[in-house]
């Protein structure tokens, strides 16, 4: 069980984080521009 | 709220969906128990990588075609998300290993392969990073992009041409009961759907990086050419 939470865990912060970092500086480069 | 953000918040409301029908809808593993579940977004993951650097291998060879700038963005974006796919493979299939096989890693066909991808793409990032942008930058990623995806195959067919620890084809054999079945191709449509919006996103910021740095290109060229016009 906690090799299953940790997997999802995992994922979800790399995956989550990744799509968080990438809308943040979206919205950086837009208000630049 | 913008478009992109739209798209990623509806991809994120698909990944809840799926993570239901990961962890209430599919059945608990006879053989395996709670642990199986990590097979529904490790196999939805590597599909989506594969997806993600096969937009790498289309845009290298658009790039080489034409020049495209917007095929070089589609490359350089896919690459990202698929070397993020490929992580969240490599990292949950690690997890998953070590209570069924004892080890979280062993060099058999499958896994070597799959870090070997893992290790282009993240060259062919670096090497975007580090070489001065331009056409030369571009030509560069284009063909390792192309020649890199030769290793998809290999890592998709490693299980059936040699003899790995990792098990075989499961989804094409029928090997699933209906509703684990479903549940997985509820998660692989929804991950499909997550890494198309991070493309998406991806391409964008690509894009309005290049525009800024054309602008920075031009700015430092005016200063230099006013004093000779002022001669």
């Amino acid at each position: 069980m906690t090799y299953l939470v940790v997997a999802y865990a995992f994922a979800v912060a790399l995956l989550g984080g990744y799509l968080f970092v990438s809308l943040r500086r979206l919205r950086e480069l837009e208000r630049i521009q | 709220m913008n478009r992109y953000e739209k798209a990623a918040v509806a991809a994120v409301a698909l990944m809840l969906i799926a993570g239901v029908a990961i962890f209430v809808f599919a059945p608990t593993d006879f053989l395996q128990g709670p642990v199986q579940r990590i097979f529904y977004l490790h196999v939805s993951s590597a599909i989506a990588a594969y997806g993600c650097f096969a937009v790498v291998l289309v845009g290298g060879i658009v790039y080489l075609r034409n020049e495209s700038a917007a095929a070089d963005r589609f490359a350089r974006a896919g690459a990202l998300v698929g070397v993020i796919f490929t992580t969240v493979t490599l990292v949950m299939g690690m997890l998953w290993a070590k209570p069924i096989w004892g080890t979280y890693w062993t060099w058999d066909a499958r896994l070597t392969s799959t870090l070997v991808l893992w290790i282009i793409y993240a060259g062919y990032l670096l090497v975007r990073r580090l070489a001065e942008p331009g056409r030369q930058a571009a030509r560069i990623g284009a063909v390792v992009g192309i020649f890199g995806f030769v290793d998809v195959p290999v890592v998709h067919f490693s299980v059936t041409w040699w003899r790995t620890q990792h098990p075989g084809p499961i989804v094409v054999n029928d090997a699933l009961p209906p509703q684990m079945l479903a549940a997985f191709f509820l998660t692989l449509a929804c991950t499909l759907v997550l890494a198309a919006v991070m493309i998406a996103i991806r391409y964008r910021i690509e894009t309005l990086q290049d525009e800024r740095e054309d602008l920075l290109v031009a700015a430092q060229v005016v200063p230099a050419r006013q004093p000779e016009a002022a001669r």
